[in-house]
């Protein structure tokens, strides 16, 4: 008798327990269940054979691995990754950064496998101490040089991309011999940042959206009664709105292509002429020792228009064809019903707007007309974002400037996609987005008074609203 | 890798041959000098061999890019004001607001932005488990020099507001003028049903700025009682939705006064690299017509310099109120203007 009396209680107890824990706002983590909803073409190039062959010679391009010398010449002689797909794959090529164990299981973090799958030689390269299997893909940089005696300079800023590895060792690297970064030094005297791959999926829409257009909402943004009010990049040589890469600093997707596949994977192209060496290494002077330049063996840059290329896609070099890829890949398809039903995603994209989240996430922009292909021309671009930048204050302040954009301020990160991605901000400091959404309130951020409001929300509200945006 | 060094004098204790000594010590300071070089590679740029380096505050923005600043540390700005004791003060807009109580500032704003915005505090409830929070106020001003909305006082920016507001909102009470703290205030209520929140705008003007206060919440109630608690609020004597406009012991506020027909004497700044951002600059002119004082609302280093070494050589006719000159304040926008809002047809405030 007691001890039935005992475990009604107990039972009650735990239905108690458990209907509060239910009721809690969970994000409800990687949309899995209704497919990979991104990576493909425009319809417009799905429908042109020319197009759809320039787009699939692009994307074999953008998962192809790069070797010193070969077929696929020029990595290195510094460089984060071998391969652009390799980074940029969750949830398809063209994404960020995967993981193995989350859908739909890409792989684990690519840079941590460097030395199992021989691209490093473990003997001149270690794993930088924040390259995880699980972790996101990372490029680092220190904010400020170091100077003679070792310590981080607050005077002499740096900003630029640390290479993670070197081609030392590699058997096709000849006696090219480079040291890394001081990484764990960088670690401890707080002057190291991250960032990890920004997603392209629907970047043609992006740069096909007139300037005209984000000043107008620009201006219509004004007086919004939340703190917010942001400001433009600018490309410096015409003045334009410039919009790719975390700070909104560059103007276009060939550039955009051409600086990574230089900075990231050292192959020097028709837009980034020479093999780069670190920020330090050029600016004090010394450059890649000679040791280390032409390692292909085959001049300078590696990477060019083929004039013996008989097709436009076999004539076009690496970056073109990136471009190209990029310009192409159509925006991913949100879901109306997944996660917590068309009610909930409903609810949640109201109350998206009402808290002030679209001030800066601005749900959808209207494209011009395209010379391009169809699908890019007076097209809905929903990719909530207003492309302008933003001060995020001191929590989210990385202290590297691009641009316009000093050490505080971001390109509001376009939402399109969200939904199945995993880590979240510049640096992929999260995987949850109640801890993203959290981060955007600190001291000097914009954003704090719609995070304010986020907070005012009942939980079944912020639910709906963490719903929406895993919908997308 | 350390090798031991051995000292020459040691070794002179040992009972070696004079010579073998003396050539065991030469072999042992050459090691020590290999391994000293292999251990201590140079620092500087990417690299460091500090064992025990300084480190950079976190947390911290130390690299900015367009910034306020001012040619005076003295001479108040909008962006001044601080929480103190409670109590928020403005000495620029000379206005005090006491806090109610376990109110408090967590975070601070952002700086000025390039069209004229000021987040001047973020007051929420000091100690509110996650999830609960009671509401929040933003004390927010715009420079009425350089709003992207052509409204001409904080009437019309407030009536701006109400016919541009979202399909998502509801008006819950339209503008309306009211008393707060002894002086005019255009009150502006609305909500949203969805988020089951309201908003309510109390906004006046001075030295040509609109200050508003914007408190938020679920709970009407709440709101009605800090907005009684701003009863003991101080303002200067030209605050109102549409007066506002200085005078008295600060300058009066005089929008584009450096037209050709004021400007006796004019210098352009020379500038080193060219930008594209908006730089808009409020002035304090001297009786006397000399430019006195000199507010970046939004600048980088380079363009601050240029534009101050031209500024301070400007002459402005001076402006005489009663017959008598005063000093002035203006605003001048620098780089690219920013394109204007459209702005909806207006409609008349209820009293």
């Amino acid at each position: 008798m007691k001890t039935t009396k005992l475990a009604s209680v107990v039972a009650i107890l735990a239905a108690l327990v458990f209907t509060g824990m239910a009721s809690a706002q969970t994000d409800p983590g990687v949309r899995s269940n209704t497919g990979v909803n991104a990576g493909q073409p425009l319809a417009s190039v799905t429908a042109s054979p020319n197009d759809l062959a320039f787009f699939q010679t692009g994307l074999a391009q953008f998962n192809e691995h790069q070797t010193v010398t070969g077929d696929n010449p020029g990595l290195g002689p510094r460089f984060n990754m071998d391969s652009c797909g390799a980074c940029h794959s969750q949830p398809a090529p063209g994404g960020t950064s995967p993981a193995s164990t989350i859908f739909p299981n890409v792989g684990p973090n690519p840079q941590s496998q460097v030395i199992a799958n021989g691209i490093v030689n473990g003997g001149a390269n270690t794993i930088p101490y924040f390259v995880f299997a699980n972790g996101p893909v990372r490029e680092a940089r220190f904010p400020f040089f170091f100077d003679q005696f070792g310590n981080p300079n607050p005077n002499a800023p740096n900003g630029g991309v640390e290479d993670l590895f070197t081609v030392s060792g590699r058997t096709d690297a000849g006696s090219c011999s480079l040291q890394q970064p001081s990484f764990n030094i960088a670690r401890v005297t707080n002057n190291i940042i991250f960032r990890i791959p920004t997603p392209v999926f629907g970047t043609g829409l992006m740069a096909n959206i007139d300037d005209a257009t984000l000043l107008a909402n620009h201006a219509a943004q004004a007086n919004n009664r939340l703190g917010v009010s942001g400001a433009f990049n600018h490309n410096g040589n015409d003045g334009t709105i410039s919009r790719f890469g975390w700070k909104a600093q560059n103007k276009s997707l060939m550039i955009f292509a051409g600086e990574a596949y230089n900075v990231e994977m050292g192959i020097s192209n028709e837009l980034f002429t020479q093999d780069r060496p670190l920020p330090g290494e050029d600016q004090l002077g010394s450059g890649l020792p000679p040791s280390c330049l032409n390692l292909a063996g085959i001049g300078y840059p590696e990477d060019i228009t083929h004039s013996d290329g008989t097709t436009a896609s076999t004539v076009t070099s690496d970056v073109g064809l990136f471009n190209t890829f990029m310009q192409f890949l159509d925006q991913p398809t949100p879901s109306t019903t997944s996660p917590g039903g068309a009610t909930s995603i409903t609810n949640g994209r109201r109350l998206f707007s009402a808290i002030g989240c679209a001030l800066c996430h601005t749900p959808s922009l209207t494209t011009q007309a395209s010379k391009l292909t169809l699908g890019l021309g007076n097209a809905t671009a929903n990719l909530f974002s207003d492309i302008e930048i933003h001060h995020m204050g001191a929590g989210l302040a990385d202290n590297v400037s691009q641009g316009g954009a000093g050490g505080d301020q971001f390109r509001t990160a376009p939402l399109w996609g969200l939904g199945q991605r995993i880590f979240f901000l510049h640096d992929g400091r999260t995987a949850n987005l109640l801890g993203a959404i959290e981060a955007h309130q600190s001291n000097g951020s914009e954003a704090t008074q719609v995070e304010e409001n986020f907070d005012l929300l009942s939980p079944s509200q912020q639910q709906d609203l963490l719903n929406f945006l895993r919908s997308l | 890798m350390s090798r031991p060094v051995f000292s020459y004098w040691r070794l002179r204790g040992l009972n070696m041959h004079p010579k073998f000594s003396r050539s065991l010590a030469l072999v042992c300071f050459a090691i020590s000098l290999t391994a000293h070089a292999q251990s201590s590679l140079q620092s500087g740029g990417d690299f460091s061999n500090n064992p025990q380096p300084n480190a950079l505050p976190s947390d911290v923005i130390l690299v900015k890019g367009a910034w306020s600043s001012a040619s005076d540390s003295v001479t108040p700005v909008p962006e001044g004001g601080r929480v103190a004791n409670n109590v928020f003060s403005n000495q620029y807009f000379g206005l005090t607001y006491a806090l109610s109580p376990n109110w408090k500032e967590k975070y601070s704003g952002p700086p000025p932005s390039d069209s004229g915005y000021y987040v001047l505090a973020q007051i929420r409830p000091a100690e509110t488990p996650k999830g609960t929070t009671r509401g929040s106020i933003l004390i927010a001003a715009q420079d009425l020099f350089f709003t992207l909305t052509p409204a001409g006082n904080a009437l019309e920016l407030i009536n701006y507001n109400k016919e541009s507001l979202d399909a998502e909102y509801k008006v819950e009470q339209p503008p309306t003028l009211v008393r707060v703290a002894n002086h005019s205030f255009v009150r502006f209520d609305y909500g949203s049903p969805v988020a089951e929140l309201h908003w309510h705008v109390l906004a006046t003007q001075i030295r040509c700025h609109m200050v508003q206060f914007v408190l938020t919440s679920r709970d009407t109630k709440l709101v009605e009682s800090l907005i009684q608690e701003m009863s003991k609020m101080t303002l200067p004597a030209e605050a109102g939705p549409i007066s506002g406009r200085g005078g008295g012991e600060v300058p009066v506020c005089i929008k584009d006064y450096a037209r050709d027909e004021n400007v006796l004497e004019r210098v352009d700044p020379v500038f080193g690299e060219r930008r594209f951002n908006p730089t808009p600059v409020r002035i304090i002119i001297g009786k006397e017509g000399k430019v006195k004082h000199i507010h970046f609302l939004s600048a980088f280093p380079d363009q601050v310099k240029a534009i101050t070494d031209a500024l301070f050589q400007w002459r402005f006719r001076p402006y005489l109120r009663d017959g008598k000159p005063v000093e002035v304040e203006t605003g001048i926008m620098f780089g690219r203007v920013p394109r204007p809002a459209v702005f909806p047809a207006s409609q008349a405030v209820n009293e």
